[in-house]
């Protein structure tokens, strides 16, 4: 996992950029080059038959992509869509998929000291979605894995 | 990538697409011949004709592998055009030209991978000479017999003879057009169909990369005489050949350098430093036809064995993939607009006459334009059938086992992009077809009262909006009793044998992880065939299923839908969801009445249409949505029917009719398996709306 990363990222040893966003109250990042755009909440058609932290799927410019309710996926219970939720378009590998988040925040510089890994325990996986702790200023950041968030069942 | 001299790169595409539509016809030819048990002098100019070009082509990408061994295999073949040497076991020679062209086929393949080297042919080289020398002691014509002396000698009489009407051309290439030697030989190739005698200095292009220079500096010369006396054409033919900057016509005089003539057919010749001269004739300047580059010999071939109209001219492009698709994505999203405009709500209770007409128009041109990209795309299903004929020959020959392939509505046309995926399923069919299908022992087949020869029949047509291809074969037919024990052993049942109808059993074979074949052949029994045919038939909408009879044969039917981008389909609101139901599918639908609801002793539901009963499917509990309605009466009941089986689904209400454009679902979805929930595709609305689109065969089945 970490190989594969160190050929396409390695802001663990040059920085980079983050986006920011919010869910409850932890703050979460994703690297910029995974972001394409970030969109309000359109008109989302529920697909039968698939896990629940899919939402379903909405028309992005006459393409289809899937959204992923992020609450969902770190097993939080979902609250209604207000004016800050929005959808953040993430591509990897040539797959699109919108993250419904509760907010976004602005882009951040991280400087690769202030990065560090998560602590890897043979039984704990809670960590699967998580790279790295990001810590700068007084805030605690979570970098997401883009891989394990779109392709892990 | 590197593989390639600079520049060539672009043309890659068009070199693979041509090789292998060549070698295609090789084989075409060669399995003709054998059936046949001679070669008649047209076949052997072909594949004469065939090695020369892709010589030609490969020696410019400078492919030198390639290029020698067409250069052997042409030779070869010139010793049998020219001296007609006895053959009386023609067998060894197709061994050959099969196994070289195997050779040839695997290097374009090769030449895909992004890591290219080149395959060493030395051996496969050897065998030729080897042959050539067979071919030489045991022919009738005296051993004069060497290859490079003889063809030189038959030329320069030709060339003597046809020395009138001669015209010399000088041709200028574009300035800094690089490789001016590859350039000129790409023109050579490209008239070189429409002359009789040709001629050109330097003569030594294809072989010597310092005959750029001499180009840059003189210019290139060529001396031609056209079939007919058609010069116009290739005078035309020159002018539209890549990177000729200009051409002129020469008198006799201006010729440098006369000497005795090498001509076309030489392939030696060409080599040798044998430039030509020859009288020089104005040529007349008429408005001549297109000149035909190099794919006329494929056009030639394809009439040939397709026996399609007779020798018409067809004028063919051959374009980018690529851009066929964005095409059909550009008219999907240009007919979603069209709903958008015309169904826009701002216009909703207005009297807009002049507006509807119009819109009717552009709705007619809308489904005309889709009509033609459509047809743009169809392919017949020829080539994939004739790629058959090859593996057939093959397993006769490794098996020893006599088989007929038969071809039934061969012409039948699909999309493109179902062809390229029917390849593989239809490869294995075939294969299983002949290994397992066909008797082992011809004694068994004439015990069964069969003609001996055994039959493996591919036949396709047209069916309600799908194609449907067979794969049938008269062997032995397949053994439910059989089938199953060895499911059971295997452990694929998913439930007790017993229950299994004979159908049911049939289908097991394409069930992963079966095979019914005791020992693995180098053709089948490994047990993968026929899931992966049944993956890749999937993968285009399509269905497979086996129908057999014990000791008659057995069949495989593929059902693949025709088009794969657009439907009518009927939408149907669920709740907060909307479905597309493809309207071929829906019989009528209708409020139910209470008499017409019964139940049976599980509680299951079926309703009762003019003394035929039906299951009744709530599309809200099978997709665990909130409905509308709940109490079935206030809502819609449409009777659905696929492959003759029928079902009642349960909606809040039909929507509207609307033409709609298939989409696949995003790819992450295809771990979850909703095709296998009654779901194919999704479609936007003109609303910009997604709905999901209904696949009731798999409903029927699944619910």
């Amino acid at each position: 996992m970490e190989e594969i990363y160190n050929e396409s990222s390695n802001i663990a040893v040059e920085g980079g950029e983050i986006l920011q966003f919010e869910i409850d109250d932890a703050i979460y990042g994703i690297e910029i080059q995974y972001i394409t755009e970030i969109i309000q909440i359109p008109q989302i058609t529920i697909v039968p038959k698939v896990p629940d932290y899919i939402k379903g799927v909405v028309n992005l410019r006459g393409k289809v992509i899937p959204v992923m309710s992020v609450r969902r996926r770190f097993g939080k219970e979902e609250i209604p869509f207000d004016d800050r939720t929005c959808i953040v378009v993430i591509s990897w590998e040539n797959l699109a998929v919108g993250l419904i988040v509760d907010g976004v925040r602005e882009v951040a510089q991280i400087k690769p000291e202030e990065i560090s890994l998560t602590p890897n325990y043979k039984n704990v996986n809670t960590n699967k979605y998580i790279r790295y702790i990001i810590e700068s200023g007084d805030e605690i950041k979570l970098l997401l894995n883009c891989e394990t968030l779109i392709m892990e069942r | 990538m590197g593989k390639f001299e600079e520049g060539m790169e672009s043309m890659v595409d068009m070199y693979i697409y041509e090789t292998t539509t060549l070698l295609e016809q090789l084989d075409q030819i060669l399995i003709k011949t054998e059936g046949a048990g001679t070669f008649d002098k047209e076949s052997i100019d072909e594949i004469f004709r065939i090695m020369h070009t892709i010589k030609g082509s490969s020696a410019m990408m400078g492919l030198e592998n390639m290029s020698s061994l067409a250069h052997a295999i042409e030779d070869m073949f010139y010793i049998i055009r020219e001296e007609k040497p006895a053959m009386d076991s023609t067998k060894d020679l197709y061994e050959l030209v099969f196994n070289a062209s195997d050779l040839l086929k695997a290097e374009i393949e090769n030449l895909q991978e992004e890591e290219y080297t080149a395959t060493d042919f030395a051996p496969c080289h050897d065998k030729i000479k080897a042959y050539v020398e067979v071919l030489k002691n045991g022919g009738s014509v005296a051993a004069s017999g060497d290859a490079e002396a003889a063809p030189a000698q038959a030329e320069s009489t030709a060339a003597s003879n046809a020395q009138a009407g001669m015209v010399n051309v000088k041709v200028i290439f574009d300035d800094d057009c690089k490789m001016e030697n590859l350039r000129a030989l790409l023109l050579v190739n490209k008239i070189r169909e429409d002359c009789e005698v040709l001629t050109y200095e330097p003569a030594d292009i294809e072989s010597n990369t310092d005959s750029a220079k001499v180009i840059v500096e003189n210019g290139f010369f060529v001396h031609f005489k056209a079939i007919d006396g058609n010069d116009a054409v290739v005078i035309s033919g020159i002018e539209e050949a890549l990177n000729v900057k200009s051409y002129e016509i020469l008198e006799s005089e201006e010729v440098p350098a006369p000497a005795p003539a090498s001509a076309e057919e030489a392939p030696k010749a060409e080599t040798e430093d044998a430039p030509a001269s020859a009288a020089a004739e104005e040529a007349p300047k008429a408005a001549a036809p297109k000149a035909e580059d190099s794919k006329k010999s494929v056009e030639q071939i394809n009439n040939m064995l397709q026996s399609k109209s007779g020798g018409g001219k067809q004028s063919l492009i051959s374009v980018n993939l690529n851009k066929l698709d964005q095409l059909l994505d550009m008219v999907g999203e240009i007919v979603i607009t069209e709903a958008m405009v015309t169904g826009n709500p701002d216009l909703k209770g207005l009297q807009l006459d002049n507006f509807q007409k119009s819109a009717r128009q552009l709705r007619k041109l809308n489904s005309e334009l889709q009509d033609i990209v459509m047809s743009i795309r169809m392919v017949p299903l020829s080539g994939a059938f004739n790629k058959m004929t090859r593996i057939v020959r093959d397993m006769k020959v490794k098996l020893n086992r006599d088989v007929n392939l038969v071809f039934e509505g061969e012409n039948t046309e699909v999309d493109k992009s179902v062809i390229d995926n029917l390849n593989d399923p239809l490869m294995h069919m075939v294969r299983n077809a002949v290994d397992h299908g066909i008797e082992e022992n011809v004694q068994d087949r004439i015990d069964a009262g069969k003609d001996p020869v055994g039959t493996v029949k591919l036949s396709a047509y047209n069916s309600s909006g799908e194609v449907i291809i067979v794969v049938s074969d008269d062997g032995t037919g397949m053994n439910a009793e059989k089938l199953l024990n060895k499911a059971e052993r295997n452990g694929i049942l998913t439930k007790p044998k017993e229950e299994y109808t004979e159908r049911e059993a049939f289908q097991l074979v394409m069930a992963p992880g079966f095979s019914t074949n005791e020992v693995v052949t180098e053709f089948s029994g490994r047990g993968v065939g026929m899931d992966v045919v049944k993956k890749n038939i999937e993968k285009i909408g399509g269905t497979v299923s086996v129908e057999s009879k014990l000791g008659e044969g057995t069949q495989f039917i593929i059902k693949i839908p025709l088009s794969l981008a657009i439907v009518d389909g009927m939408e149907l609101g669920v709740g907060q969801s909307i479905f597309t139901v493809p309207i071929n599918s829906i019989k009528e639908s209708f409020k139910l009445k209470e008499s017409q609801l019964i139940h049976d002793t599980d509680g299951n539901e079926m309703i009762m249409i003019r003394g035929e009963c039906y299951p009744l499917i709530r599309l809200y509990s099978i997709y665990d949505l909130k409905p509308t309605y709940e109490n079935i009466y206030d809502g819609i009941i449409i009777l659905v029917e696929s492959e003759g089986k029928s079902a009642c689904i349960y909606a809040d209400e039909l929507i509207g009719e609307q033409q709609v454009v298939v989409k696949p679902f995003p790819s992450m979805f295809n771990d979850f398996n909703i095709k296998q929930n009654g779901m194919s595709g999704c479609t936007i609305l003109g609303d910009g709306n997604i709905t999901i689109i209904l696949d009731v065969n798999n409903i029927i089945t699944n619910f």
